[in-house]
Parts: structure tokens; sequence; C-alpha cells
């Protein structure tokens, strides 16, 4: 089992609402946001204009540099593959921020630890999808098995042939983009 | 289960789609709220609004009981009072105002449908007065009348999915309607559905089309007249329906003749060939549709003659009412409409001779309004609402407050709108509003509307009232939601609020269902489910599409004079509109004000939604409003070169009428001449003393509604198309 993300760049239409839905689920402060959601362009010259947006979660990388570089074991990587945050074992040092290429964690000040994306585990292990897939009104977003061959993602990354962020960062991310 | 956990099916209502939302409500606290699957619209799904639910219910700075103003109007000096004291104070008003000045002295003003229009148009009718006014010249109401006037009901559901090419003109689902986006891009994963889009900017929706027409703003007009020179000549049309089902074929072809693709290329800025192209694609890719956009409806005096020449458009491909096209659903054949709710056979025919700017703007008034329901009843056996079909003028209206002509108006009861952030010409508006003599406003915030009222009611918002919605009751289709929760503190609904106030105005036999589930369930009833109370309706049924009826004409005809589409319409040549279609440039550009060009040189879009805001709500909700924070106006880097402006700039955006300030966002969204100014800004946390900064950054502000520049026969004013120049603000 190992979970990983799709997520549909030609369908995203940057509205916010997984940021949203992702900072209400997780009773994340204001600031907090786990799920930025990137605008690219428009590009060239009106007319000839091209533009897309990205959502950018944690990529739940299966080489970690943030597990890697964790001086406490706060930051691991779970047996289905979800990079977590074990609050009570973070001591604030910032550490797995420096060293995350994906800029996705974030620092909680009123708690002193580092949080991100825990790709929902906690609604996966209920049978429910993570926050940000459910209310996403283009379903620009699947969640799923990656090491299922006939799962929705694994289908989804063939035929569209979608491709991490950044791939030659070698931290092989769990999470894929189809990109436009 | 442990305690009281019970979810709700409800309704969210922070956009028109009512998204279908389940509400976890723990002992009566609302807990958690997230989309429905079950839901056809939103399948379960959120956009940012809908995920910030609770922020809104809970909020601080909510009204949560009646206020009374203490001091000078404006002041911004409230005093909490019951319920029953401000609405005895009310009635005891509307009653003086009626004996001395007659019951057109009372108007009434509304916004974006979040309200049961119907109550507010029941009680309007009982009080004997004509003066509702709403958004509506703005928004739909234009496009629905010109078709219905020519084809009998505006074909306004289109089959997106079975359609080969998708027609999304001056439209922006990407950011306003999402579930509507994401059928677009659905139809076109799964049938190739090719989507044109029309719209001066790169849009959202833009970006994702196949063909993407950037016209000069204002001139839909032309591009539509093109088209049907280029459909016609070229033989693309559906001849057999033409043949069957039409009126006026000839004249419109010679009408057209005029109209050439490059004739258009000259107004539009799109190269002629194409414009020849997407009219042949459009043509030749049956079934097709074009959906409704609100842009159109904001062109001024060129409003209604854009809606024509596309309805023609629409009838001559052979697209109406077929399956995946442009589908005329009709009113729901059983259950009770709007507009049988409204008592409109109560207002007198004097009084509605009085009606502002019905001897004007005839087809959104009482004149047009009356002709085409002989049309509907006979066809349909249902007329249009009369609420957002049948309105006073909005500017005429505030011009009548402040001149007493061509009577005095004394009293205006706001609900569900804030007009200084949403007509134009604020300051006149403004003024307008000072000089009431009684200024009633419910609302779930102090606006800077409210922030003027001698009396703020609180609104209770969609956790805390049953949602049943059903398009105004023109469409064939309706779905029932729930309350979450009872109202917190004092608000109610709109409905409780008509109706308390309606009895006290001497009206109590006309209002005998208490609450709004109450007469939802009257209204049902005839469906013939036969279930107990309304929320059994929601739990056991919550949905009613009537079966798909296509092709109704074959039976029916359309509901017009000849029983045929009217290419020339008989009802706009009655009312003394010229019934075939022609172009009518807006009424502020280039070519129609040139004089003004010289100091205005730059075409101002002051319109457009934009993600996470609805008009002009939800700057209050913190989590949204970082989202975006400020208001921006998009500039074209060439623009911004030559003017010195760089990204972040506050930028004077001024006109004739006024400036307000915004901040530069540099983006090759727009083209060099254009820039587009975000509208419904207003900002929450400045406070009522100064409006709220109403002055600031409130596009409005910049905008004319001048009677004269309004569309001749709807009223509409100019947003979409204004001139304007742009500086720096230095300092
Ligand atoms: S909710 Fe969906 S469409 Fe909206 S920003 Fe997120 S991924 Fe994109
Ligand atoms: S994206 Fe950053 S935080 Fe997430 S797993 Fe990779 S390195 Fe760690
Ligand atoms: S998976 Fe869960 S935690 Fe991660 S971005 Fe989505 S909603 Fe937030």
């Amino acid at each position: 089992m190992h979970w990983g993300m799709v997520i549909d760049l030609r369908r995203c239409i940057g509205c916010h609402a997984c940021t949203v839905a992702c900072q209400v689920e997780n009773k994340l402060p204001l600031n907090e946001r786990w799920n930025k959601v990137f605008t690219v362009g428009p590009e060239g010259e009106f007319p000839l204009v091209t533009s897309h947006f990205l959502p950018r979660p944690c990529m739940h990388c299966q080489d970690a540099p943030c597990v890697d570089g964790c001086p406490t074991g706060a930051s691991q990587r779970r047996p289905d593959g979800i990079i977590i945050v074990h609050g009570e074992r973070c001591i604030g040092c910032k550490f797995c921020m420096l060293v995350c290429p994906y800029g996705v964690r974030q620092f909680a000040a009123e708690k002193g630890i580092v949080q991100k994306c825990h790709l929902c585990y906690e609604r996966l292990e209920r049978g429910e999808m993570p926050r940000c897939v459910e209310t996403c009104q283009l379903k620009a977003r699947h969640a799923g098995d990656l090491d299922d061959p006939g799962s929705e993602v694994t289908a989804l990354i063939k035929q569209a042939n979608a491709r991490p962020l950044y791939p030659y960062l070698g931290t092989k991310p769990s999470v894929y983009y189809i990109f436009p | 289960m442990a305690g009281n956990i019970e979810v709700k099916k409800a309704a969210c209502y922070f956009c028109h789609m009512n998204c279908g939302m389940l509400v976890h409500v723990e002992d009566g606290v609302v807990k958690k709220v997230t989309g429905d699957p079950e839901h056809p619209f939103n399948q379960g799904a959120q956009c940012p609004r809908g995920a910030s639910a609770i922020d809104h219910l809970n909020h601080i700075n909510r009204v949560n009981y009646p206020l009374k103003r203490v001091g000078e109007r404006g002041s911004g000096n409230f005093k909490r009072v019951s319920w029953e004291e401000a609405l005895e104070d009310i009635a005891a008003r509307l009653k003086k105002y009626k004996a001395e000045y007659g019951a057109e002295s009372i108007a009434t003003a509304g916004g974006t449908n979040r309200t049961d229009d119907w109550a507010r148009r029941r009680f309007f009718n009982l009080l004997g007065s004509p003066n509702v006014v709403h958004t509506s010249p703005v928004c739909w109401i234009p496009n629905f009348l010109i078709e219905t006037a020519i084809y009998g009901w505006s074909a306004f559901d289109p089959e997106i999915m079975g359609s080969r090419c998708v027609v999304v003109w001056g439209h922006n689902p990407g950011a306003s309607y999402l579930p509507e986006m994401r059928g677009l891009l659905e139809a076109r994963e799964k049938n190739g559905t090719k989507i044109i889009v029309i719209d001066p900017r790169y849009s959202e929706t833009a970006a994702r089309a196949d063909i993407w027409l950037p016209i000069r703003p204002g001139s839909d007009c032309a591009l539509a007249l093109a088209w049907l020179n280029v459909i016609i000549n070229e033989e693309l049309y559906d001849a057999d329906f033409v043949e069957n089902w039409t009126v006026g074929f000839e004249e419109l072809r010679e009408r057209v003749q005029e109209y050439t693709p490059e004739w258009a290329e000259a107004k539009t800025w799109v190269p002629a060939e194409r414009i020849a192209m997407a009219a042949r694609t459009y043509a030749t890719s049956r079934p097709a549709c074009i959906q409704w956009g609100v842009a159109t409806d904001q062109l001024g005096r060129a409003t209604s003659a854009v809606a024509q020449a596309r309805a023609v458009l629409r009838a001559i491909c052979g697209n109406l009412d077929v399956p995946g096209g442009d589908v005329m659903p009709g009113p729901h054949p059983t259950f009770i409409t709007d507009v049988e709710m409204e008592l409109n056979e109560l207002l007198p025919e004097e009084q509605r001779a009085k009606q502002l700017g019905a001897d004007r703007f005839k087809l959104s008034t009482w004149p047009g309004y009356k002709l085409l329901n002989e049309q509907l009843q006979r066809v349909w056996g249902k007329g249009l609402p009369a609420e957002w079909m049948c309105e006073a003028s909005p500017p005429v209206l505030w011009r009548a407050i402040l001149t007493g002509k061509p009577y005095p108006v004394k009293a205006l009861i706001v609900l569900a709108d804030n007009p200084l952030s949403s007509y134009a010409n604020s300051r006149l508006v403004y003024e307008a509003l000072n000089k009431l003599d009684l200024l009633v406003v419910m609302d779930y915030w102090l606006t800077p509307t409210a922030a003027l009222a001698d009396y703020v009611l609180p609104a209770a918002s969609w956790l805390e009232r049953p949602v049943l919605t059903t398009t105004y009751g023109v469409s064939d289709w309706l779905i029932a939601s729930e309350r979450a929760i009872q109202p917190l503190y004092e608000r109610k609904t709109d409905y409780d609020f008509w109706r308390a106030l309606g009895i006290k105005m001497g009206q109590g036999e006309y209002w005998p269902w208490q609450t709004n589930e109450e007469v939802f369930q009257y209204r049902l009833e005839s469906l013939g489910y036969g279930l107990e109370t309304y929320e059994d309706f929601v739990r056991g049924v919550r949905f009613d599409f009537a079966p798909r009826e296509y092709y109704k004409y074959l039976e029916k005809g359309f509901a017009t004079p000849s029983g045929k589409v009217e290419l020339k319409s008989s009802i706009l040549e009655t009312l003394g509109y010229d019934p075939l279609p022609h172009y009518v440039e807006p009424p502020f550009s280039p070519e129609a004000t040139p004089e003004l060009a010289r100091d205005y040189p730059l075409i101002l879009i002051a319109g457009g939604g934009f993600m996470p805001f609805f008009h002009s709500e939800h700057r209050q909700i913190t989590r949204l409003r970082l989202l975006h924070p400020e208001p921006r106006v998009a500039i074209n880097p060439e623009l911004a070169q030559k003017l010195a402006i760089k990204e972040g700039d506050w930028v004077w955006i001024e006109t004739p009428k006024g400036k307000v300030k915004q901040r530069a966002k540099i983006t090759t969204a727009v083209p060099p001449g254009v820039v587009q100014a975000e509208r419904g800004w207003w900002y929450p946390e400045k406070g009522v003393k100064d409006l709220f900064g109403i002055w600031e950054s409130n596009i409005n502000v910049c905008l004319d509604d001048d009677p004269d520049t309004c569309d001749p026969a709807c009223g509409s004013w100019c947003t979409r198309t204004i001139l304007c120049r742009i500086a720096k603000v230095e300092g």
C-alpha cells in the first residue's frame, strides 16, 4: 500500500477551496496553509497567452529529505508512504523546513512545532478521501494506492502521463501532476 | 450515537448554485459542513465559501439583534431594540407615507437571489406599490425577457453534456460557477465538445477554451450579427426549422447583409476570418448551445440588442429545445411557482401605471410583462414571476427620491442588497439614501448601506433557514433543503420579516403560513408525494426534476403571438423597439463618445466575478480575505510601463463620475488599451463612521447610470465598457 495523489492541472481553476477546506479540517490558524495554490502565468503576449494553476500539498516523498534531516525522529515515513510529523516529538528546530525542496512545511508558531499536509491519513483510515480531494468542485484531485495497478490514480498516471513536480530532485514524490 | 448528532441536508446560499451541503449538528451546534455527495450540482464538493460556512455563521460581526439608529444618519450609532418595537414603528411609518403620499412612495431594493423573493412581492402587491427594484437590469433579466419576446421562454438550460459545441459568452464559470465549469471540462473530455469562449479578457475559462475570441469590450453585438451574416449567407442554418417554425427570416436575411465579418473586425478587433471560422464551428456543430453570461447584460444601451441577435442565432441554427441544445425548461408543471405566490392580480392597474421607469423601459416593466404573460399563460399555463421580470428602474428610483419627481418616494426597504456597492453611480445612490425618511436594511452585517439605515434587522443565513431552489419558478425542477439549525440570536428569515410586517400592515389573512417550512410544504403539496412535513420531503424526496421534454413546440407552439419563433419580434415592435437584430454601440466608447476618449483613453471593464468572493460579500471572512486581501486592477505590462506603474502599486482609476484606487496587477490577461477593475469592494474592517471605506475602491463610484445611457428596453446600465484613465497613486 502506497498512498499517493494525482492532481489534474487541466482541471484546476485555482479556486482555493482545497486550501480553505484543508485549513478548516485541520483546524489551522488563518495564516497557516498546508496546501497553497499558485498561479502560473499568464505567459506570452495578449492574446497569445497560456496559464495554469498549481496546488501544492506535501509531496510525500519516498526518499524524504525532511525525514532524513529530522534530528528527533518526529518526521517519519509511515509504512503506507505517508510522511507525518509527530507533534509531541517535534522540537521546532525547523531543519526539515530548510531541507524540504518543495517548501510545504509550516512553522506553527503557537505550538512551536512544524506541521504540514499529512494526506488526511485519519480520514483515509476511516475510508474517506482527503478533505481537499472531497472538496474540489472540478474533481482535479485524486487520491489512492500507487501500488495497485487497478487504482484510479495509477490509471490516471498512465493515461495522462502524470509526473511529479521537479522529479530531478530525486526525492520520489507520491504526488503526481497531469500538466496541461 | 453520542450526544445528539444529526446530519442535515442544507443548501449553500453563498452563490446561485445552491450546492447541497451536509451539516453535522451536535446538540444544536453546527460542527461541520461538507458537500452532499448525493447532490447533482456539487456532488460532494465545496468552493472556498462553502468550506468556510461556519466562519460566516459564528462571525463576531454578524448583526444579531434589531438595531435602531440614534443620532445623525450615518453617525453609526445604533441601539438594540426588540423586533416588536422595530416592526411596530416601521409599520406605523409606512402607513403614514401610504396615507400621505400613496403606496408608491414606499420602495424596496433587493440583490442577488438570497431570499424568498415572492414574499417581498406579495408584501408590496398587498401594500399597493409597484416600486420594487433589484439589480435585475444588469443580471439575466434582459436576456430572459428578450428571449421570451422572441421565442416564448428563455432557453437558459444549455445541455452541455450532449452538446457538440458550447459557446461561453461573457461568462467565466471558472471563477463563478464551479460546477458549471466542471460540466464544460467533462463534456470536452468525454464527448469532445468544443468550447468557444467570448471574453475580452483571458479568463480562467478562456484559458480552457478551444476557441477564444478576445473581443473589444462591449462589441458583443457586432460579433453576434457577423455570425448571423456568415451563417445566413453560407446557408449554414437549419433550413427546416427556419421554414416551419420562424417568422421574419427574409427580413432578417436582408437586415444582416450590412454586418459582414469585415465590418465586425473593425468593431470587435478580432480578425474577420476568425469571426467567420468561429461562426462556422458553432453553426456546423449541432447540437450546440450558448450559455448565459452576465457580461452582456451590462452594456448599457447595447444590452438588449446583444440578447436579440444571440436569441435569433440560436433559433436559426436549430438549437432551441433540442437535446444537447438550448433547452427551454418552462415552469414546473405541478408545484406552486413563485408567480403563483406573488398576488400580482391584487396590484391595481392605476398603481401599475406608476411604476418608476415603466414609461421608458417598457420590456422589463408592466407594459412588457403584460404582453409577455398573455402569451405565456396560453402556452405554458403559468407566467413569469413579477419579481425580477417586472421591476421599477433603480436609476429612476434614485432620482425620484432626490427630486420628488414624478412623485415623492419616502421609504426604502433593502434586503439582500447593498446599493452603495452594487448599483452604478454610488455618490448619487448615497445622496438618495440620505434623503429618505425611512431606510430599513435587513442583512447579515453592518454594510455601508446598513450604516445609513434607520433600522438594521438581523438576517438568518442559509444554515439557519430552509431553502427551496426553484430558479424563481422559471425552470422545471426544484431542490428542497432544510435548515441545519434554528436562527441564532434574533436573526430571522426574510419570509418571517415580510410576514410579520405584513400582519402589522393589516395583511394578516394573506400570510397564513407561520414558517418557511409551512409555506414550502404548501407549495409542494400538489406534487402529490403526500408527506407530512417539509423535512420529510427533504429527507425522502429532495429533488423533483420534471421529466425532460424536448421539441415542446411541436405540440404547443412557441409562446409568441404567431406561435413561432419571431425573428422579427412583434412584441418588441408593439413596445416600440426595433423588431429585428441591429447594431448598438455601448454608450461610452471611443466610437460613441470620441470627445470623452481624448481625456479618458482607456477602456475600463468594471465587473466580473472572482474567487473567493461573491459580489460585495465575504470581505469580512478573514480566512477568505487573506487569499485576496485587496482590490486589484488588471493592467497590461505595456501600458504599465508607459505609465510607470509597477506590480502592487496603488492606482487611481478615474472617470468623469469619480475616482477610486485599486492595486495594480500587471498581466497579459488584458490588452494594452483595456483595464479591468474588481467590483464589490468595501472594507468591513474600516468601521462604520467611514462607511467602511466605500469610497476608496468601489468601482461603482466611477460608473454612470444616466437613464439616457441605459438600455431602452430593460434599463440596464453600463459596467463593462467605460472610458477611464489611470495613474499611479503618489505618496
Ligand atoms: S479545489 Fe480543485 S480546482 Fe480549486 S484550487 Fe484546489 S485543486 Fe484547484
Ligand atoms: S515535500 Fe517536503 S515535507 Fe513533504 S515529504 Fe517531501 S521533503 Fe518532506
Ligand atoms: S491531504 Fe489533507 S492535509 Fe493534505 S492538503 Fe489535502 S486536506 Fe490538507
